[in-house]
């Protein structure tokens, strides 16, 4: 009980912090015109993100479960976030970043394998990555900063950050999803057998993100506030807009709330499914990496 | 209801289960899998999946909340049967992009199984209890290991390092020591270690097995007792450096013997030793060896041990030899499909497996495939002679012996 409580106290404690700091955000400057439609999305996003972290906690409990180590699963997880903690102030922490950019994020071995695969993951990861950093970025001088250039129509970093980089990491993922749906309908190894998690994990986050795209096409042809300045910024948004009638205008506060739900669906759906080796590939690669140099030294 | 216990899977495996990205770019490279069955389930993709699937129905956030779901009997022992068909030579380790290490995955997947009462096989239970009975998987008698040493006890001093101090321990092996069509490598490696003046001597009927049959087929508790018995008998003879012929032993002595208690000598593979007489000028290849020669890099050695250089630098100096590179070598090497237990349990599917690493050599042109282990000696020969190949198997050893005057 004790092990539990030291456990899941402190969890608990931080994923609430996190759900109540995105439900006490202003959002001035979404999008969205009806309030209720964010409202709803709030709520939403909020459950997802908790389920999310559950999700994460609970396949780590498990890995715990293993040989090992010694005491309770939750013991042995408290004192190894204890350990990586200590870990993060160390001087090995710069090789633990270093073993991440270059294994993790840039994919060096399956550069030398197959560069097809290696531009497909490239650009599925680091599209991610940069619309997690832009969105950090953009809800940080928006909601606190009130930074005027990226909320002004013609401001340099509403143009080349929130309409332009968006778009260009929501390009990346698509060309890399697109990719990665080919290789695995179509060019597949024959003995590869295509299960459904493999297909949904793929067609899932592919509708979030043509979604994102449709969305901005019918903000730009609707004329929505927010994209009506200079939309070719938005470069792929812009395209859509040029095959979606004005009148889908009507029903963007719809679509945003679809698109909001699917994407934060997509973020609960993770721990349970194959899109969780976004978690533990790395941090596998971490403790192999750490492991053996411990045993060579 | 069959409850699976995962607290015999390591903390790493199942943290590699999850890593597993489901790429697939280990199915089409894995030779018993991919290769030679065209069957996902024997990939590591395939038993990662399937696996994960059977402990997070009884382990997972469902599981919890409604109870542990039961997995049919059937499906269970298809996993164990498939799981065993890996001769677990490490070449999905190579290609796989998220850099698991597989071949500590496949290890410890037997120990799981065989903690659970699922395995070992039916086939490979007779071995077992040879190597628990006799200490050698060969059903031979303790007193027969060192009968290779006695056509060659005019020519060459082997000494009994239990009673005699002497510098290196040549750790003979249970394939070398039992299997009359091999103990010619046993022989040859003592002619080139007393051609080297080198001070060495075996354990000889006291040797035990070194386990590697135990560990890799998922018997760790028994492996354990062979590897303190072995670890005593070193510590009796105290030689500086322990050599190993064998690429299976060495591999058990150097990386899994050191887990289980402290190895003082230093262990080396005959091709690390060999290569070393040579550069040092104690051993002089003089005699001209003509032929082109293929070497065919064991698992062990190879993959799990990153020994590629060594074989070839004996094979140049060679005079004579002229060494030709299969396709696939090195770290990308195919397995000859006798490891892992697999030529036990599933001969015919290790047969057909040495076929292609034949065929893989058979294209270089060589008239000599040679390699550094007996085990894949044993298999690859078997498939040169049932194919009716017109190369000739010789093992590095031989050659060596051949060179010297």
């Amino acid at each position: 009980m004790k092990d539990r409580a030291w456990l899941y106290l402190p969890f608990f404690s931080a994923v609430l912090i996190i759900c109540a700091a995105m439900l006490v955000l202003p959002y001035e400057t979404v999008y969205v015109r009806d309030r209720t439609y964010l409202r709803l999305f709030l709520v939403t996003i909020v459950v997802c993100v908790f389920v999310f972290f559950v999700g994460t906690l609970f396949n780590i409990v498990i890995w715990m479960q293993g040989k090992g180590l010694a005491g309770t699963p939750e013991r042995r997880l408290a004192r190894t976030l204890l350990r990586a903690s200590r870990f993060v102030l160390s001087r090995r922490f710069g090789k633990v970043i270093a073993v991440f950019l270059g294994d993790a994020l840039y994919l060096s071995k399956l550069k030398g394998r197959s560069s097809l695969r290696w531009a497909m993951h490239l650009l599925i990861l680091g599209g991610f990555v940069l619309m997690f950093v832009l969105d950090l970025l953009v809800t940080f001088s928006l909601d606190f900063l009130k930074y005027e250039p990226m909320i002004v129509s013609d401001g340099w970093a509403k143009l080349w950050i929130r309409d332009f980089a968006f778009d260009l990491a929501g390009a990346m993922m698509l060309a890399g999803l697109l990719i990665a749906a080919l290789r695995r309908f179509v060019w597949k190894p024959k003995i590869l057998r295509t299960e459904l998690p493999d297909a949904t994990s793929i067609l899932f986050l592919l509708v979030v993100v043509l979604g994102g795209f449709i969305l901005e096409g019918m903000g730009i042809s609707g004329r929505i506030p927010g994209h009506e300045g200079s939309p070719e910024y938005s470069f792929l948004g812009y395209l859509f807009s040029l095959v979606t009638p004005s009148s889908a205008g009507d029903y963007y506060d719809q679509a945003w709330l679809i698109h909001g739900v699917l994407s934060a669906l997509l973020i609960a759906y993770i721990p349970f499914s194959n899109l969780f080796h976004m978690i533990a590939t790395p941090v596998a690669i971490e403790v192999d990496r750490m492991l053996s140099k411990e045993a060579s030294s | 209801m069959k409850k699976l216990d995962i607290s015999k899977l390591d903390v790493l495996a199942l943290m590699r289960y999850d890593a597993c990205t489901r790429c697939g770019e280990c199915t089409s490279s894995c030779p018993t899998g991919g290769e030679a069955q065209d069957v996902e389930l024997v990939t590591p993709r395939g038993k990662i999946l399937r696996l994960r699937e059977f402990y997070k129905q009884q382990y997972g956030l469902r599981a919890r909340l409604l109870g542990p779901r039961e997995i049919p009997e059937e499906q269970l022992a298809e996993l164990v049967s498939r799981a065993y068909e890996c001769t677990i030579c490490g070449q999905c380790k190579t290609v796989c992009p998220a850099h698991l290490d597989t071949i500590e995955m496949w290890e410890n997947m037997r120990e799981f199984l065989v903690a659970n009462k699922l395995a070992p096989l039916p086939a490979h239970e007779q071995i077992i209890k040879s190597i628990e009975n006799y200490d050698n998987p060969w059903m031979q008698p303790r007193t027969q290991r060192s009968r290779w040493s006695k056509r060659i006890e005019k020519e060459v001093k082997i000494k009994d390092s239990l009673k005699e101090r002497c510098d290196v321990l040549f750790f003979v092996g249970c394939t070398s020591a039992y299997d009359p069509n091999i103990r010619s490598m046993a022989e040859d490696m003592a002619r080139v270690l007393a051609k080297a003046k080198v001070d060495f001597g075996t354990l000889g009927n006291e040797e035990g097995c070194c386990g590697s049959t135990l560990l890799r087929t998922g018997l760790l508790d028994a492996a354990r007792r062979m590897a303190e018995k072995n670890i005593e008998r070193f510590e009796k003879a105290s030689p500086s450096t322990i050599v190993t012929s064998c690429a299976g032993c060495y591999k058990t002595l150097r990386q899994d013997y050191p887990k289980i208690g402290k190895v003082g000598p230093k262990i080396v593979h005959s091709t690390q030793l060999v290569r070393e007489l040579i550069d040092s000028g104690r051993l002089v290849l003089d005699k001209r060896v003509e032929g082109k020669v293929a070497f065919h890099d064991p698992c062990h050695l190879g993959r799990h041990n990153k020994l590629y250089d060594e074989p070839r630098k004996i094979l140049e100096a060679v005079p004579g030899l002229e060494l030709v590179e299969m396709e696939r070598n090195r770290e990308e090497a195919r397995c000859c499909g006798a490891g892992g237990g697999v030529k036990t349990a599933f001969p015919e599917l290790a047969q057909k497996i040495s076929f292609m690493r034949v065929e893989d050599a058979e294209r270089t042109g060589a008239s000599i495939l040679t390699t550094s282990c007996p085990f894949c000696y044993q298999s690859l020969k078997a498939a040169i002679d049932v194919k009716g190949s017109k190369l000739k198997m010789m093992d590095l050893m031989e050659l060596v012996r051949a060179a010297c005057s």
